[in-house]
């Protein structure tokens, strides 16, 4: 079937099967391979994508409810002028990364958190990265990094 | 290198390879793409132990899509993987299977789809025999042998000193055996190699792995080509923790046999069940432990006995036998000590390396003794360690001595300091119980008993004035190539933004060994440090001429050339490159590091072992939820004595990651078994720490110097792990006044304890 939809700011228009996952259709179809599989059951959060700003496990997903959605996946966060958004930023002086697998899935739940909370707690940080597995950092950097990356933003428009 | 004045080394630079990371550019194995990409899926036993009686494939076949079904006698070569001795383990299950997971046939498919299609498709008659499952079992006299050689993998001895005679003159003897579990890995990303033939005559792998020279001879040999023929370059790799060195083999060789047959690209990628059932877990124990002790707390002997759970096939559980062995005893100046380590065979996943290698289990024993002996001596348990700590002129367990860069007792005193200034909420709420544990720990840096630690490294400074830096060690998110991008820079007096490291492509460096043993700072830092000398040689020759001077007139710094009495007079340094090169000056050095050599005693293992230790004390606060076992950590200290720090920020994420697994292992993670069966193989049902889990980990470094690393150091990856778990463990005592003798000491376990003892 033909859905349409836009991801990262363009528009998209392409046939799927019904039974297509959307992690599939955005790492296979679309060649966005930064929207990483860790487990296909939704446990890791590593495929995680924003759908009208919502994050969302791309493999538990299919396709065709892409359909019309605004999508983002972690391609999109860097400016055109290669600049990186302050959340990337902040990920990368707070050493937030390590082996960088769960960072793509981590940096957009960020992004949903401070859209709907700028100036999130800790307890409210750990609430909106609760989906978010990383094995190697221990998460203190990576709250570091949202503390950041809020001030920063300052609930400016992300 | 003593004493001198730092640039880049012992600063916070960024990761040198966040940027990619950051921005979803990294590439790993899996987002390789190939238009004829072919994607391969193996089969695996659903059962523990069996004769495999038939594989009939022909269903497979004529699954749309399916490619080829790789069968054991399809690889040319040996059908074997394992990185030391026995080499007992088949790529695939050819007469025997002995673990449920283990895979017995690899299905080619234009898809992952139609692979998986075709694979539940083929016939596989498989014989069950009673499988074995515990370490008693392997051990019972009439067990059923799992291998040719009996049931034991490997049993060695530490003996030092007399000590029978320290029991029967001690004041005290205390005795208790512990059990760990099982722990797995749980890399976010999965095991994933990509075989691809380039047309070169060659088998290129691109591998998410630990080790890439482990897996270019095992390729090679199951591929029965010459070693020269197999290039593995190390793609961005998702975490590893020791997981992906024998894994990565076994999948690589797979992938490279399947690519060959077809003539196309071959990616395996495991699934996140394969990755548990299908790779190695860090090996069960059961550790006896006695210990012998005069009234004032001097500890004059220990007798150990350590049982490791190997699982079906030897892996790597002759080093970490070997590891568990050599530091069971704690870091402590002990002069009667006797050890044996034995790693068993069962009819389960194999064991192998898991950041930490052994040493987790024993410290956990060690340091939960320690507690029971300072409670036995009505002594403070920090005093205890701090009187039998082991100092610079000292005799470790295995009579090695190091005149310098022993800082335990720094470490101790830092937490006794710490806790001086700490206070537990009162106790007076009925709910919770409080309190705080402590333990310390050493840990080997270096291949040390392993064998040979060599590793190579290539530097090359272009005419502009940047640096390239090879090595044959792997980034694993640890943050080794920002470390070696610091050395070079800190060498060559150029700017980190000008210096590239390049991930290890097996073809441009020197066979390095695995990276493991928390040794890439240490042995690797010193491979770029040489390379870096002697280009810089080059690049300071020719200052020289340019300021008519002598060489030693001239330091390297911030991208110039300058003269040390005048930091006003330089040439920038892109402008001595060039000279350098037309006046025809190497600008390239393949370099090579050699660790001192390990030379001990074979039947005692007595001698020298490794080139250095890394100390630690962690001191671990928790609250006790009386009604529901909750255990929520208050405070953490973890106090390192890890030499020269080269990155501080990194360092702390280091203890920082391994402090959070050293908690899981204590308190959260358990592999579950029902008749050999793995029955947790996910991340819902096997519960790694998330955010809501991680502990308030305060990271503290006590500098010494390190003789043998560039600048210093030593290293960090591991040991913090054990600190975390087993200062867990006596936190939990200390609140409960229960002594739990089995990790992990989970919400469960605690609230029936509490229960029981009401």
């Amino acid at each position: 079937m033909l859905i349409e939809f836009i991801c990262n700011g363009k528009e998209i228009s392409v046939d799927v099967l019904a039974e297509m996952r959307a992690l599939d259709l955005i790492r296979n179809e679309l060649l966005l391979t930064g929207t990483k599989c860790g487990c296909s059951k939704g446990e890791c959060g590593s495929c995680t994508i924003l759908v009208d700003g919502i994050p969302e496990c791309s493999c538990l997903l299919l396709a065709p409810k892409l359909q019309g959605k605004v999508i983002t996946t972690i391609e999109g966060l860097e400016g055109a002028d290669g600049e990186l958004h302050p959340i990337q930023q902040a990920f990368l002086e707070e050493g937030a990364v390590q082996c960088g697998f769960c960072t793509p899935g981590m940096i957009l739940s960020t992004k949903a958190l401070l859209k709907k909370n700028p100036a999130p707690t800790v307890t409210e940080i750990e609430e909106g990265l609760s989906g978010n597995i990383c094995r190697c950092t221990g998460y203190t950097k990576i709250i570091k990094a949202v503390q950041f990356a809020a001030l920063k933003l300052k609930g400016s428009e992300i | 290198m003593r004493n001198q004045e730092l640039v880049q080394v012992g600063k916070s630079a960024l990761k040198v390879d966040g940027r990619e990371l950051v921005t979803g550019k990294a590439k790993f194995s899996g987002d390789f793409n190939f238009p004829d990409l072919l994607h391969g899926y193996a089969c695996r036993s659903k059962i523990a132990a069996g004769y495999i009686k038939d594989i009939d494939i022909s269903q497979a076949l004529k699954v749309p899509g399916i490619v080829d079904v790789v069968l054991p006698k399809d690889i040319l070569g040996g059908n074997i993987v394992g990185i030391l001795p026995p080499y007992d383990q088949p790529v695939l299950a050819d007469k025997e299977i002995r673990y449920a997971g283990e895979s017995f046939c690899l299905v080619v498919g234009t898809s992952v789809r139609a692979a998986k299609a075709g694979a539940r498709v083929v016939i596989a008659t498989i014989e069950p025999i009673p499988p074995i499952l515990t370490i008693d079992e392997a051990l019972a006299k009439d067990a059923r042998k799992i291998h040719a050689a009996g049931n034991i993998t490997v049993s060695k001895k530490l003996i030092k000193g007399d000590c029978a005679k320290a029991f029967a003159e001690s004041d005290v003897i205390l005795e208790d055996t512990f059990e760990t579990s099982n722990q797995e890995h749980a890399y976010l990303e999965t095991e994933v190699v990509c075989a691809v033939p380039y047309g070169d005559g060659r088998i290129t792998v691109h591998a998410s792995c630990q080790s890439p020279f482990h897996i270019r001879g095992h390729i090679a040999a199951n591929l029965n080509v010459p070693v020269a023929n197999v290039k593995v370059v190390q793609a961005y790799t998702g975490g590893s923790f020791g997981g992906k060195d024998d894994t990565a083999t076994e999948i690589g060789s797979l992938a490279a046999v399947a690519a060959v047959r077809q003539g196309k690209p071959v990616m395996i990628s495991n699934e996140r069940e394969e990755s548990i059932v299908g790779s190695t877990l860090r090996h069960a124990s059961r550790i006896h432990y006695r210990i012998a002790a005069k009234k004032d707390g001097t500890i004059t002997g220990k007798e150990i006995k350590i049982l490791l759970d190997g699982g079906a096939y030897a892996a790597e559980s002759p080093f970490v036998a070997m590891k568990a062995l050599i530091h069971s005893a704690g870091p402590y100046k002990i002069d009667n000590i006797k050890v044996e380590s034995t790693a068993l065979y069962t009819n389960k996943t194999y064991c192998g390396a898991f950041r930490g290698f052994g040493v987790p289990q024993v410290t956990f024993a060690s340091e939960s003794m320690m507690d029971e002996l300072a409670k036995k001596l009505k002594m403070d348990p920090l005093e205890l360690r701090r009187k039998n700590a082991l100092k610079p002129g000292d005799l470790n367990a295995t009579s090695q001595v190091f005149q310098e860069s022993v800082g335990l007792i720094e470490t101790i005193d830092k937490v006794i300091d710490l806790n001086r200034s700490y206070t537990l909420p009162s106790k007076k709420q009925d709910r919770y119980l409080y309190g705080t544990g402590f333990a310390s720990m050493y840990q080997g840096i270096s291949n040390g008993a392993e064998g040979i630690d060599v590793v190579g490294a290539s530097v090359q400074v272009m005419q502009d004035g940047s640096a390239l830096v090879g090595i044959g060690l792997t980034e694993l998110g640890q943050g080794s190539r920002t470390v070696f991008a610091q050395i070079a820079a800190e060498v060559l007096g150029i700017s980190l933004d000008k210096i590239s490291v390049k991930q290890v492509d097996t073809d441009t460096v020197h066979d390095s060994g695995p990276t493991v043993a928390s040794r890439s700072t240490t042995v690797g830092g010193m491979a770029v440090y040489k390379a870096a000398g002697e280009v810089k040689r080059s690049l300071l020759k020719m200052a020289a001429l340019m300021f008519k001077t002598e060489e030693n007139n001239i330091i390297l710094k911030d991208n110039f050339a300058q003269l040390v009495f005048d930091e006003n007079a330089k040439i920038p340094l892109n402008d001595v490159c060039v000279a350098a090169y037309w006046t025809g000056f190497p600008l390239m050095n393949l370099s090579f590091s050699k660790a001192p050599e390990a030379k001990y005693d074979q039947d005692t293992t007595q001698g020298n072992i490794y080139i250095a230790y890394n100390y630690g004390t962690h001191m671990m606060s928790v609250r006790i939820d009386k009604l529901t076992g909750e255990v929520k950590v208050l405070k953490h200290l973890a106090v390192h004595d890890a030499g020269k720090v080269v990155n501080p920020k990194a360092f702390e994420g280091q203890v920082e990651g391994a402090s959070l697994t050293g908690f899981g292992l204590a308190h959260l993670e358990k592999i579950q078994y029902r008749e050999g069966v793995i029955i947790n193989p996910n991340l819902a049902d096997y519960a790694v720490p998330t955010i809501k889990d991680r502990i308030p980990s305060e990271t503290i470094s006590i500098e010494t110097y390190n003789p043998t690393g560039p600048y210093g150091v030593k290293g960090i990856g591991e040991p913090p792990v054990s600190g975390a778990a087993a200062s867990f463990a006596n936190a939990v005592a200390k609140a409960t006044g229960i002594r739990f003798k089995k990790l992990p000491i989970t919400r469960q376990v605690i609230l029936e304890a509490i229960n029981r003892k009401k």
